[in-house]
């Protein structure tokens, strides 16, 4: 029971979070969604035995990635409403088609395994702990190299920013 | 006794990249859109997460490091780029850069 | 000893050659002797390969020149035997002769040399065509035959008529060729060679698949060269080539070579009852058709055409009847009066300065004697009077037909009102020639050169005495043909008193129609009695116009095609195909236009493509093994 409470709840809370996404108008609001995702999925982690990346999620992403957002959103885009009505031709049709074909594929799928829900996790006599140590030992040892990369391009993402909102007619004013 | 399974997390992904996908087609705004793709990464982790767990293996839990690091790194990329056009133009919608039209 | 045969058959073609090349520098003399002696130089060498055949009891000679194809294998070979003998001995023999005439004839004109290159490389050809070993060296001759006779036919080309006349004469022979070429394949590809000896012998271990059809190609091909019903109309036309020319071609060489070649298929022709049938009644409507238009005819030469038509028309009747030694009999002897005859009206119309209506001519014997005499016995040949040579060979021809029985004696019957319209039309071609009293001017004739005139009298006394080569009591020309004709059934005469009583009829008919000319045409008993021919002139205007059939063919051939042709292109080629070709560019261009459409520039809408066929591929991948059950 506690389970699935544990479950239910922070997956309807993601489910919210992504509907408030998608259909807000206020941008700050979709903004505020977006967090509530984050932290549910972050719950979810933790329920998963994920502790060091749920910790992670929240710090980079709720915390760094969405405060960057809001501050784009109040810098340009909260003047206009949007408008609702659909300017491109065909693409309702097409919207409307995919996600026709959306809907067809998942009832077939869910049909067609006849609404078994039997892939379980595997009982094992120890589940596995993502502690930081664990993590760690395999990402400083295996995949060293990916990391390598990835901070190389942290870095590259970093010197592109500064690149691009560089103001070289303000810089020369001054 | 219903236990929670694999099964469930999988499909809690697959619709949060649904509703991702769906806002990406309808919204307009170049930053809702943004969000919309942050979702469709966000269901990945979970994805991957789930994985990590189901074949008891730690590699799942660092592919989502990567995968984060990646979407924070695209991020900063994507708002420096939008924050630049947008000057330009008042609106924020996409619906105006059609300079690639064949 | 073979390659002599080389010899004969190339010297004309060399002769031909070297005058090309000394023809700017050089006189006409010494064209002349050039041409002359190379022609007495084939002749000679071709007696005495005759010779030597005859001692070896005419046992055919082989010669192969190379090998073409190695497989299947194709020679270009040639064959000695009686028959093409025979028709080597004439093709030379004539060409002496008419050379010599052809000297004075053509003297003075401009295009002198290229004449005698025409004649020569004619005679190649000719020589190729009797002398091949296989059925794809007749096909060289007998093309090149087509050609030489189209470039001699049309020899005075600034004249309209005279191309013209070319051109139809080498068209209606080309659908002959076509014929035969089928006829060519068909064989190659049930026989596997072209080879004589091999497809006959194939043939008469039983292999008859497929025999009619062959046998009717060949024949159409010999329909074309030898200008039987219905690819005649070239013939008459033909006469505006120079007389020597016709002499040599469309009377003894040529129109022969279709009656030659179905002689030499004849181990095949005689299973074929088809083919046979086919023969005898082309070859009896072609009598019959050019004897009755040569009744009325005003041109010296046309008549003698015409006169051409309905005497191989005579020689396909033999065929047909199974009699081959007499059609090559007939071939022979008519070679040489029809030569004689040509060569006679080319003399008279050299000396009448070319005038070549006949009705302006008249009692020409007294300032003409010898030409006159000459022809009197080319007229008197023709007409199967005998002791001369066309007695004996139509007389053969008659008494073969009749000996088959049956349906034959209506054949016979038929044959023998050709022969006698055919004594009747040459009587009054002499008597209004050479006779009879006009008011016309002719103070200005007088005899031929003695170039012309020698050849006459030699083709004269040949006409006189050729007959006997093959008479009933001396088979001479079935002795020479035995070798050849050895595995075919040949019809022969009918014995005794049948056959004097034939020859009696036959004799009489030729009589009957000198007689009925003379009386027509010079003592002119129709207005003298004052008898009512019902429709003379209707008959008399069909004669002339050959039943119309010329204008017949030139409605549905000419016009017809002309009209077809402009239809087939304006319809077919610009609406419908060059319209679909452009219907195609049109769609691609439209369809283009409106699938670039979706090319907008906008994210959103990529977006959703890219979902969309993402979708539309996972669905495929999840349904796949469900299709596939």
């Amino acid at each position: 029971m506690l389970e699935i409470a544990l479950f239910a709840v922070p997956a309807g809370l993601v489910i919210l979070g992504a509907l408030i996404v998608v259909f807000a108008k206020n941008p700050v609001h979709n903004s505020m969604g977006l967090v509530l995702t984050l932290a549910s999925l972050a719950i979810i982690y933790i329920t998963l035995n994920a502790t060091f990346v749920a910790m992670v999620q929240m710090l980079v992403y709720a915390g760094a990635v969405m405060t960057l957002f809001l501050f784009v959103i109040m810098m340009i885009g909260v003047d206009k409403p949007e408008q609702t009505r659909e300017e491109i031709k065909g693409q309702t049709l097409l919207v409307s088609g995919t996600l026709f074909i959306l809907v067809g594929i998942i009832s077939y799928v869910v049909i067609n395994s006849g609404f078994k829900w039997d892939l379980y996790f595997p009982a094992v006599e120890y589940s596995l702990e993502g502690t930081p140590d664990l993590i760690a030992s395999t990402l400083f040892t295996e995949w060293i190299l990916p990391f390598e990369i990835i901070s190389i391009l942290l870095i590259v993402a970093t010197a592109a920013a500064i690149a691009l909102a560089y103001d070289t007619k303000a810089r020369k004013q001054k | 006794m219903i236990e929670v399974s694999t099964d469930w997390y999988l499909t809690l992904a697959a619709v949060l990249f649904s509703i991702g996908f769906i806002g990406m087609m309808i919204r307009k705004n170049a930053l809702i859109m943004f969000m919309c793709i942050e979702l469709m990464l966000n269901s990945v982790n979970l994805t991957f997460i789930t994985a990590s767990k189901h074949f008891g293996t730690i590699e799942g839990q660092i592919s989502v490091f990567f995968v984060l690091v990646v979407a924070a790194a695209e991020v900063v990329v994507g708002l420096a780029i939008i924050v630049s056009i947008f000057k330009k133009q008042s609106s924020a919608s996409v619906d105006l850069l059609r300079t690639s039209r064949g | 000893m073979e390659s002599l045969i080389l010899v004969i058959v190339f010297l004309p073609l060399l002769t031909a050659l070297g005058i090309k090349i000394i023809s700017k520098i050089v006189n006409e003399l010494l064209i002349n002797f050039l041409t002359i002696n190379s022609a007495l130089l084939s002749f000679t060498i071709a007696l005495g390969m005759f010779a030597l055949l005859l001692t070896n009891k005419f046992e055919p000679m082989h010669l192969e020149f190379f090998t073409w194809i190695p497989s299947p294998e194709i020679l270009f070979e040639f064959t000695l035997d009686g028959l093409s003998g025979i028709m080597m001995l004439l093709v030379t023999g004539l060409s002496v002769v008419i050379q010599v005439f052809s000297t004075s004839y053509m003297s003075n004109d401009e295009n002198y040399s290229k004449y005698f290159i025409y004649f020569n490389v004619f005679v190649f050809s000719m020589l190729l065509l009797v002398m091949s070993g296989n059925f794809l060296v007749m096909f060289f001759g007998w093309e090149l035959v087509g050609l030489s006779s189209y470039l001699l036919i049309s020899f005075w080309s600034k004249k309209q008529s005279a191309a013209k006349a070319g051109n139809k004469a080498f068209i209606l022979n080309r659908i002959g060729d076509f014929g035969f070429l089928i006829g060519l394949m068909l064989t190659l590809n049930t026989f596997g060679t072209f080879n004589y000896e091999k497809v006959f012998s194939e043939v008469l271990n039983g292999n008859l698949a497929s025999l009619d059809i062959i046998v009717v190609c060949f024949i159409i091909g010999a329909f074309g060269k030898s200008a039987q019903f219905p690819l005649f109309s070239w013939l008459p036309d033909a006469m505006e080539g120079p007389t020597p020319a016709s002499a040599l071609i469309h009377a003894a060489t040529m129109v022969t070579a279709g009656v030659f070649m179905l002689v030499r298929i004849s181990p095949i022709l005689q299973f074929s009852e088809t083919g046979k049938l086919i023969i005898i009644t082309a070859g009896l409507l072609t009598a019959l058709i050019a004897a009755f238009s040569a009744i009325n005819q005003d041109d010296i030469k046309k008549v003698l055409a015409y006169s051409t038509i309905s005497q191989l028309g005579f020689m396909f009747i033999a065929i047909g009847s199974g009699a081959y030694v007499a059609a090559i009999f007939h071939l022979v002897t008519h070679a040489f009066f029809k030569a004689l005859l040509f060569l006679g009206a080319g003399a008279v119309i050299h000396e009448m300065h070319h005038e070549q209506n006949i009705h302006k001519m008249g009692n020409l014997k007294t300032k003409m004697p010898i030409t006159a005499a000459m022809m009197g016995i080319g007229t008197l040949a023709i007409s199967g009077i005998p002791p001369l040579a066309g007695f004996w060979s139509k007389d053969e021809i008659l008494a073969s037909t009749f000996a088959n029985g049956g349906v034959f004696y209506g054949y016979w019957a038929l044959s023998l009102l050709a022969a006698f319209m055919t004594a009747f039309y040459m009587g009054r071609h002499w008597l209004l020639i050479f006779h009879k009293e006009t008011g016309n001017d002719i103070s200005e004739v007088h005899e031929a050169p003695k170039a012309m005139v020698r050849p006459l009298v030699i083709l004269g006394i040949f006409s006189f005495f050729i007959g006997f080569i093959n008479t009933p009591f001396f088979h001479g020309l079935e002795k020479v043909l035995e070798e050849t004709l050895h595995y075919v059934e040949i019809t022969h005469l009918p014995e005794g008193i049948t056959l004097i009583v034939l020859a009696l009829i036959s004799i009489g008919a030729g009589f009957t129609g000198l007689l009925l000319a003379y009386l027509i045409y010079i003592v002119d008993i129709i207005s003298y009695f004052k008898i009512k021919i019902p429709l003379q002139e209707e008959i008399k205007e069909l004669s002339s116009n050959t039943l119309y059939l010329n204008k017949l063919g030139e409605i549905i051939f000419v016009k017809g095609m002309k009209s077809f042709s402009r239809k087939t292109a304006v319809v077919i080629d610009g609406l419908l195909i060059d319209g679909l070709v452009n219907k195609v560019s049109t769609v691609f261009y439209n369809s283009s236009k409106r699938i670039s459409r979706s090319q907008n520039g906008l994210v959103r809408s990529y977006v959703v493509y890219f979902g969309f066929f993402m979708l539309l591929l996972i669905g495929l991948f999840i349904a796949t093994p469900w299709i596939l059950n």
